[in-house]
């Protein structure tokens, strides 16, 4: 299954806040779905759910409308909260049924998920007498419970220790192993890198970068050359303006011809005592710095 | 549909597990019981203590103008306050006097002529209405003594003076006398369940929007249905909670029936006629869905809760000023005044204004039909922009949003 968003228009008043948004995501893979703040991913997850009809443009499953009888879809929103004063396993099996399910096959499957995230001891208790973190793996089986086609999960890492966080990525990865369209939106970059193939950044409701993630590292202009040596000093004054320092003290040497890269390598490691030489390969959290920080500009 | 089942099952279930439901109806059932086995309690502790009961009567003082006419003058005093204990009295004025602030007599009455007197007393209450009678027994004192001057013997006097007067009063259409007392229950019943549960409507709206459960709900459900499944569950518990209450208490009242006696008010409070439970069902339902929609609309635009009471007051101010016009007619007798009239077409204001002039009142069929008709049409019309603003309203956040912002989101829409 391929879902598909294309050309979004959207605006709120004489806001518009998306422009043009087109992106993919396939059935078995994550997606990530990045942007700063106010870059307008909520609005367009939200259109993606039918919360509300975009302006123009099309929400498409494998080429075709999307069916929104047929799709399901289990979200995890960013702003957390569910009811605070009722019964956990009351408002699971609610949200499962909403969603379609009997009541039946929804105790069942929130029995389950309360199991598969060890919180089962809280099941006939209140929300609100449950610690931040586990409240959020209660909210997580409303994402999850009713077993829908796409997972849409809105900084899932957040708050979570580090064992919980192990365990929702196992939950994420066995997700995308049924093949499921699992959608990430966060700003925590090293979770995206682990688990998305490809991503698209908005920025002021345009996407700004979209496409797989390996694709766009292996694009990214090859123009650098990470050093590590005992010199720095010696080097950083060879090379002048075109070499800067890393806070982990390693040198970042930008070539000024990129096909020179071969012979540059080859008198640095000659001249110098250098440890270690290789082509600078983009982090994602850079890629997005790059790609989202234009906004500042604009705005 | 389904959608709605669920909410409506889910919300219910919320009413039914709330112990300040639970406990408000079970208090208000106690409540009602007390009252009503109150007659057969008392007689429990009734024993033979009815003899004597003169003894506690107020006594009341009277100082004739010609103490030769003391029996008389004692004699139609003691017929005109059968509350107090007339006593005569020869006494000088500050002795009556001293009497009064001694708490020994109540009040007096010193006659300076056959048609003068100076009433005393302690405290003049605000339903002091001893002077009134006093002047109209002097009167009738006069009256007598002039025509037994004029020849007639004391008897044939008393007769004309005391001639009875057979009447009977019957009313064609409704009588106001009997049915105030339920008309006022019914418009308080009515007037108390629609400001309490609107109010719940749109807490409980507001309280999913600011817990942040509507970000899933949303995505979940039909906002339509969410509106719609909230404000029939508390239509209905509200109803429930009605009928839970009257129905004790009128099975109470069959159980306590010959305790009451002839008491009018509870007897006409039990003697409803059916037609016009038939109209309290409906204009209750009406009206509450009414207000319960625009409730929950403006529920949805709060995004904390301490925004709810401001937000509210429009509709609760609207709210109270339909039931101060209908209490002030029915004080004032005259439930057909042009104002009522008014009222039980427009909307907001029928379900207790038209409700009320049916009850006390006769009004034509075809005007309860307009009524009832521009009711439904307009809860209808509520409704449906009610759903819109609360599709628009739950995923704002922020201050809450002006009326015209609203509508103009919605007329977007």
């Amino acid at each position: 299954m391929i879902l598909e968003l294309k050309n979004i228009e959207k605006s709120f008043g004489e806001k518009k806040v998306l422009t043009g948004v087109s992106f993919k995501a396939e059935s078995g893979k994550a997606f990530g779905l990045l942007g700063r703040n106010g870059a307008g991913k909520t609005t367009a997850i939200r259109i993606l759910m039918n919360v509300f009809p975009a302006n123009s443009g099309d929400v498409l499953v494998d080429g075709q409308p999307i069916d929104y009888n047929k799709v399901g879809f289990g979200y995890l929103p960013e702003e957390r909260g569910l009811y605070p004063k009722k019964l956990i396993i009351d408002q699971l099996t609610y949200f499962a049924e909403l969603k379609g399910m009997s009541r039946k096959s929804a105790v069942k499957s929130v029995d389950y998920w309360l199991g598969r995230l060890g919180m089962t001891e809280y099941r006939n208790k209140r929300l609100d007498t449950l610690s931040k973190g586990n409240q959020q793996k209660i909210q997580l089986i409303t994402a999850l419970a009713h077993d829908p086609n796409v997972v849409i999960l809105d900084e899932p890492f957040s708050g979570l220790d580090p064992v919980n966080a192990m365990l929702l990525k196992d939950v994420v990865k066995e997700q995308i192993a049924k093949g499921k369209i699992v959608l990430f939106s966060s700003h925590q970059m090293s979770y995206i890198e682990e688990f998305c193939d490809s991503i698209a950044i908005l920025n002021n409701g345009v996407v700004a970068l979209h496409g797989d993630l390996h694709d766009i590292k292996r694009d990214y202009p090859r123009d650098r050359l990470v050093v590590r040596t005992e010199t720095p000093d010696a080097i950083a004054a060879d090379f002048g303006d075109a070499c800067t320092v890393t806070e982990g003290g390693d040198l970042i040497i930008r070539l000024s011809d990129p096909s020179q890269k071969k012979a540059v390598m080859a008198r640095l490691v000659e001249t110098y005592d250098i440890d270690e030489i290789k082509v600078y390969e983009p982090s994602l959290n850079d890629i997005f710095v790059e790609y989202a920080s234009n906004a500042t500009k604009e705005d | 549909m389904k959608q709605f089942g669920k909410i409506l099952k889910f919300e219910l279930k919320y009413f039914f597990k709330n112990k300040v439901f639970v406990g408000v109806t079970v208090f208000l059932v106690l409540l009602i019981a007390a009252v009503m086995f109150f007659p057969r309690i008392a007689t429990l502790f009734r024993s033979d203590d009815t003899a004597d009961v003169t003894d506690d009567l107020p006594v009341m003082l009277v100082k004739a103008h010609d103490p030769s006419q003391n029996e008389m003058v004692r004699q139609t005093f003691a017929a005109a306050f059968t509350d107090h204990d007339v006593q005569m009295t020869n006494e000088e004025l500050t002795v009556i006097q001293d009497a009064i602030t001694a708490g020994e007599a109540e009040c007096a009455f010193v006659m300076t002529s056959s048609t003068a007197y100076t009433y005393y007393v302690e405290n003049l209450s605000m339903y002091d209405m001893n002077a009134e009678t006093a002047s109209t027994v002097l009167q009738q004192l006069y009256q007598m003594n002039a025509m037994i001057h004029g020849g007639m013997s004391a008897e044939q006097a008393a007769d004309v003076m005391n001639i009875q007067i057979t009447s009977d009063v019957q009313s064609l259409g409704k009588n106001q006398m009997e049915n105030f007392f339920y008309t006022y229950i019914m418009i308080f019943a009515l007037y108390m369940v629609i400001l309490l549960y609107g109010q719940m409507v749109a807490t409980n709206v507001a309280t999913e929007k600011s817990s942040r459960a509507m970000e899933v709900l949303i995505t979940s459900a039909d906002p339509t249905s969410m509106m719609f499944g909230k404000v029939i569950a508390s239509c209905l518990a509200g109803f429930i909670q009605l009928v839970t209450v009257f129905g004790s208490a009128l099975i109470f009242y069959h159980l306590n029936r010959s305790y009451w006696g002839d008491n009018i008010i509870i007897d006409s409070i039990f003697n409803i006629p059916p037609t016009l439970l038939l109209y309290m069902l409906v204009f209750f339902l009406l009206g509450f869905l009414i207000y319960a929609f625009m409730f929950g609309a403006v529920g949805s635009t709060a995004s904390k809760l301490e925004d709810i009471n401001t937000s509210v007051m429009p509709i609760t101010m609207l709210f109270i000023i339909a039931f101060v016009v209908v209490m002030t007619s029915m004080s004032s007798g005259n439930v057909d005044n042009t104002l009522m009239t008014v009222c039980s077409y427009i909307p907001f204001t029928s379900p207790m204004s038209m409700f009320t002039r049916i009850a006390m009142s006769t009004v034509p069929w075809y005007e309860i039909a307009i009524s009832i008709a521009v009711l439904i049409a307009s809860t209808v019309g509520i409704g449906v922009l009610s759903a819109k603003i609360y599709r628009v309203g739950v995923l704002m956040y922020g201050t809450p949003p002006k009326i015209t912002t609203i509508l103009k989101t919605v007329w977007k829409a």
